[in-house]
């Protein structure tokens, strides 16, 4: 690790067992419950089979530790767990990779074994081929090694809960939205449409942007006057063949992300032809945040003896003003 | 009057192409239209969107040549749209104004240096001088991640281009991808990521977050994502020229797609 960073690193380390000035979320009651239990009660809790094939599971730590204190959110990047640290609680619950990857592993993917580029064009919908291991071993990744780090010595336990989060009644991530946004008069019953007040998609923009704390990551496509009353609610990555499922009776799609070459030239062609309809996207990372929010909630439900807070995620993204 | 067919033109693309062409690219093929069609003028562009349809018709073109898909699925199957209520009105109006459509898509990626989406779009930001000798790979007088961003919007006129990284971090060695082949930011040699689009996580490499946390770490890393149409359809206009020099028969040129978003204030 090359100086600067080094000093960085040990700044943020050392901040993890210093005494801290904010609220202690971590706390138990009652008898020591393992990381391994609170996944235990998770899975009886939710209901219908557990898929051991989905993306859930630990991704670090000791599935027998203690727990101190439960944190949930949609990415649990340093700056996150840093806070869990100081507020005393060791296991964090996220919807989003640890490791910046689908593997989810603290050792970084195979790269190309010259320069810079790991993806091939024309890979946009098949996995790209693996490429051969590199005749000498890559050099040690700094950020994947500084997270690995980090996350040993402050013992945390890291598990991941999408796929089974996700596939609950009313979706969570939908029911997220709706709670945020203050919309939970206007929902129908699995949170999959809400019906609001009718507005300038402008202005419901504006509202997202502020109820989502969003920065830099919402992208629109529809004309900001056009007006607007029902709001398909779609959290996460959504494929085309849901927006063609949910377009026809919707003013409004209101996405994490999409494949802009297939759903946004579908949303862009509709209103060419007539269509008053529109297209907003406010980032995957985002979109699922408030239903971790939920998810915390949930938890203290189903785990009564730890505390469980959500940490609220920054919008990765920020823009230039032209 | 011109009576090259758009079997032709796709027949001299192959022949000019430089290198061998992939026959077995699914992409690469007729979408709409007939190769005995006679071509009055040819349009490039990034997407083969209605607006682009009329647009070319207006400018007296019937073959179209896109980048990317006509029919809002990468793999162009009319099956899982043709229900749609966009769907027919847009078959029509190609139907009525003897469009031909024939996507050049995988063996523009093939072209490697050449590839003219990299070669448009380093044309477009004005970094073709900088160029190292490794692929897509630059190396520009040092600046911060903020004002190369703020620059790259300026040129592009990116309205929605999004931005990971410390505004403040100091950059200089650029991996340049188009659409959605975004390279990894974690390779040695690499300060910025330049590209088109990227599914936010569960890839090969989780680019935003991993910046986010290199930043956290003090290691300075960015990541510039200025949108598919964008970071591709600069190209668009040298595989105009590039038909141009082969099909002198028929007017050819660029007819664009446009940035598809605005963005929030």
């Amino acid at each position: 690790m090359h100086e600067i960073s080094r000093r960085r690193f040990v700044a943020l380390t050392a901040a993890g067992v210093a005494a801290t000035p904010l609220p202690m979320w971590g706390g138990v009651t009652g008898a020591p419950v393992t990381a391994q239990q609170v996944v235990d009660r998770i899975q009886k809790s939710i209901g219908g089979e557990w898929n051991p094939k989905s993306v859930d599971g630990f991704k670090a730590g000791d599935p027998l530790a203690a727990v101190t204190g439960i944190v949930t959110t949609s990415l649990a990047s340093l700056d996150v767990l840093n806070l869990a640290v100081k507020a005393g609680a060791n296991m964090i619950i996220t919807s989003e990779p640890t490791f910046f990857s689908k593997a989810d592993t603290p050792t970084p993917p195979v790269r190309r074994a010259f320069g810079g580029a790991g993806r091939r064009p024309g890979a946009a919908e098949a996995p790209p081929p693996q490429p051969p291991p590199p005749a000498t071993p890559a050099p040690p990744d700094l950020v994947f090694m500084g997270k690995d780090e980090f996350i040993k010595k402050h013992n945390l336990i890291v598990w991941r809960f999408s796929d089974h989060w996700g596939l609950r009644t009313p979706n969570p991530f939908a029911q997220g939205l709706v709670d945020t946004l203050g919309w939970s008069k206007f929902a129908n019953g699995d949170m999959s449409q809400v019906s609001v007040p009718e507005t300038s998609l402008n202005a419901l923009v504006a509202h997202v942007k502020t109820g989502l704390k969003s920065r830099g990551g919402m992208r629109i496509v529809g004309d900001p006057k056009v007006q607007v009353r029902k709001i398909a609610l779609l959290p996460g990555s959504t494929p085309i063949e849901t927006a063609l499922k949910v377009l026809p009776d919707a003013d409004v799609i209101l996405a994490g992300e999409v494949r802009e070459w297939e759903t946004v030239e579908y949303v862009r062609d509709t209103i060419d032809l007539g269509g008053k309809k529109a297209l907003v996207l406010v980032g995957r990372i985002v979109s699922e945040d408030p239903g971790m929010q939920v998810c915390a909630q949930w938890l203290k439900t189903v785990v009564p003896e730890v505390r469980s807070t959500w940490l609220p995620v920054v919008d990765p993204y920020w823009r230039p003003t032209l | 009057m011109s009576t090259v067919t758009a079997a032709e033109v796709v027949s001299r693309m192959k022949a000019n192409h430089g290198i061998p062409w992939s026959e077995r690219s699914k992409r690469d093929t007729f979408k709409f239209g007939g190769p005995e069609t006679v071509v009055k003028g040819i349009a490039t562009t990034m997407f083969c969107s209605y607006g682009v349809l009329k647009r070319a018709v207006e400018a007296g073109c019937n073959m179209i040549i896109p980048h990317e898909d006509t029919y809002w699925n990468d793999a162009d199957v009319t099956s899982i749209v043709s229900g749609d209520a966009s769907y027919q009105p847009k078959v029509d109006f190609m139907r009525e104004h003897d469009i031909v459509i024939y996507r050049m898509h995988d063996n523009v990626h093939a072209m490697g240096k050449a590839d003219f989406t990299y070669i448009g779009l380093a044309r477009a930001l004005g970094i073709t001088q900088y160029e190292t000798a490794t692929l897509h790979h630059f190396l520009l007088p040092e600046t911060t991640l903020g004002e190369m961003a703020a620059a790259f919007q300026k040129r592009l006129g990116d309205k929605a281009i999004r931005v990971v990284g410390d505004p403040k971090a100091k950059m200089s060695r650029l991996q340049l991808g188009v659409g959605y082949a975004t390279p990894n930011v974690n390779a040695p040699d690499v300060d910025v990521v330049v590209s088109g689009e990227l599914q936010e996580a569960d890839g090969m490499l989780d680019d935003p977050a991993y910046v986010l946390d290199a930043n956290t770490l003090g290691i300075a890393k960015g990541w510039i994502m200025l949108g598919h149409n964008v970071s591709e359809e600069q190209g668009m206009l040298e595989m105009a020229e590039w038909i141009k020099g082969f099909v002198p028969e028929v007017p050819v040129q660029l007819v664009r797609s446009n940035e598809p978003f605005w963005a929030p204030k």
